[in-house]
Order: structure tokens, then sequence, then C-alpha cells
């Protein structure tokens, strides 16, 4: 099973990819409207906006999770960070 | 080719050592556990532990990162199924119960774990928030829910799971927590959130 390489998430059914295309290797939720991968600080955006918003956590913290979490996936293995 | 089976030895002493560690901390603390009992538990030298991972706080890293992966892929699974709240609750509390030893670790001794520890327990509440808050939203248009904030809904959920856990010595001594309340605390939760 492929495994999104921006958010980490399995992917296992058609609606999990962008556009429900198979051959991408991110997933519906790290793509554009157009189908392209997010960058890296609209996907920082995205995911700190989610956990502020799934756990409502403080904002900085969340962002420190979402930034920890990238550092691990293969999208984002050569981005530098601060 | 030699060096390639020396190659696969070595990452099978390490994923030894990596299974022992996270059955040792599961049993006797995250912050406690010692890589003498890891090593005996592993059945290889206390020298052997330090030359795949070189600090006890590595070590821990790598069995938290890994204890990760597992039971985010689990929830994943079990709570992606679909369904309504109740069922996503329910597919939570399964995953849970099937890791309930090493999570009881995690929450209880959250505080004292490095940064990169907790940033993984987060991640863990992202996977099974991303499912819940999509049950409830679903729920809530349709009018089976009250109209809650989703984080509430979720942080009420887990604070009282939590509980449960946090003080499993009191609940449940010598068993488990969640197969002994966790249909009662699913009952409860519903009664509380169900629109009315
Ligand atoms: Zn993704």
């Amino acid at each position: 099973m492929k495994v999104c390489i921006a958010c980490g998430m399995p992917m296992q059914e058609k609606s999990d990819f962008p556009n429900g295309d198979t051959n991408k290797d991110y997933c519906a939720h790290c793509a554009r409207p157009d189908g392209s991968m997010q960058s890296y600080e609209e996907k920082l955006a995205s995911y700190t906006a989610f956990i502020v918003r799934a756990q409502g956590l403080d904002r900085q913290a969340a962002c420190a999770a979402a930034r920890s979490a990238m550092a691990k996936l293969p999208a984002w293995e050569n981005v530098h960070t601060r | 080719m030699p060096g390639t089976k020396r190659q696969e030895q070595k990452k099978q002493t390490r994923s030894r050592i990596l299974e022992a560690a996270i059955e040792q901390f599961a049993k006797q603390g995250l912050t406690t556990t010692s890589t003498v009992a890891i090593a005996e538990a592993a059945h290889v030298a206390h020298g052997t532990v330090f030359a795949h991972f070189s600090t006890q706080e590595e070590l821990l890293s790598a069995a938290i990162e890994e204890f990760g992966k597992r039971i985010n892929q689990r929830l994943h699974e079990l709570a992606g199924a679909g369904g309504g709240v109740r069922e996503v609750l329910a597919a939570h509390l399964k995953g849970l119960t099937e890791h309930e030893a090493f999570y009881t670790r995690m929450i209880t001794e959250a505080r004292l774990l490095p940064e990169e520890a907790r940033n993984t327990l987060i991640m863990i509440q992202s996977t099974a928030s991303f499912h819940l808050s999509e049950a409830v939203e679903k729920e809530i248009t349709a009018g089976s829910i009250q109209p809650l904030p989703v984080h509430l809904v979720f942080n009420g959920w887990v604070g009282l799971v939590h509980y449960y856990l946090a003080n499993s010595d009191l609940f449940a001594p010598g068993g488990s927590v969640l197969e002994r309340y966790g249909h009662e605390l699913l009952q409860y939760y519903m009664t509380l959130i169900k629109a009315r």
C-alpha cells in the first residue's frame, strides 16, 4: 500500500488520491485543486490548521508538531528549515 | 556476498533490540527502563545495544517512533473503514486496546519525554482526530450529534479514556482498562453528545 510522501497518510481508496489519480505519490489532502503537490509552506500551514481545528492545540505548539512530523517524510527530506 | 549477509545480520539484531525495547518500555516505563534490561530481553550483550543506538535516548526515540508508526497505521486501518461517530470511537478503542501498555506509558510520562516523543503523540492523536472529525461533521449535519466544536468532541473523549488509562492501577489492577470499561465509556460518551 502507498503512503503519502508529504503527510504519511496511508492511501487505500481511489478517493485518497488527488483527483483519483493512483499514480500520484501524495494524497488528496496534500494536493492543490489542480492536482499538483502543495509546497512545504502550504503543507505546513494546512497541517498546522488541521491540528488546531481537530485537537484545539496552541498554534505554535501545533506548528512545531507539524514541522517535526514533516521532517520525517520523504517529500521534505531536502527542505532546510530553521 | 558476505558483506550483504553481515548487513542483514546487523539489521536483524537492530530490530531484535528495538522489539525488546518496545516490550520492556511498555512493561517497566519509558523513562525508567535500563538498557541492561533491554539487552537481557533481546539476548544480546549490553555493549551491542550501543553499537546500534548510541545513547539510551536514541533507543527510546526509535522505539517511540516505531510504536507511533504501528499504532497510526492500525488506527487508520480501523477508523478509516467509515461509519458514524460510534463506529470511529469503537475503532479507536480497539486500536488503543491492542497497544494499551505502551500507549499508557506514553500518556503518563509525556511531559518527561523529549519534545520529539511528544510530537509523535500529537501525530497519533492527529490520525484519530482526523477520522473522528469527519464522522462528527457528517453527523452534526445530519442532526444526530449535537453541534459541538470538533476539537472538544475529540478532547472530551480522549480526556475520559486517558483518565481511565492513567489510573489503570485503580480501575483494573493487573488487567486491561479498555477491555473492562471501553464499552461503558463508549455508551456514556455517545449519550452525552447525541442530539436530544
Ligand atoms: Zn498527504
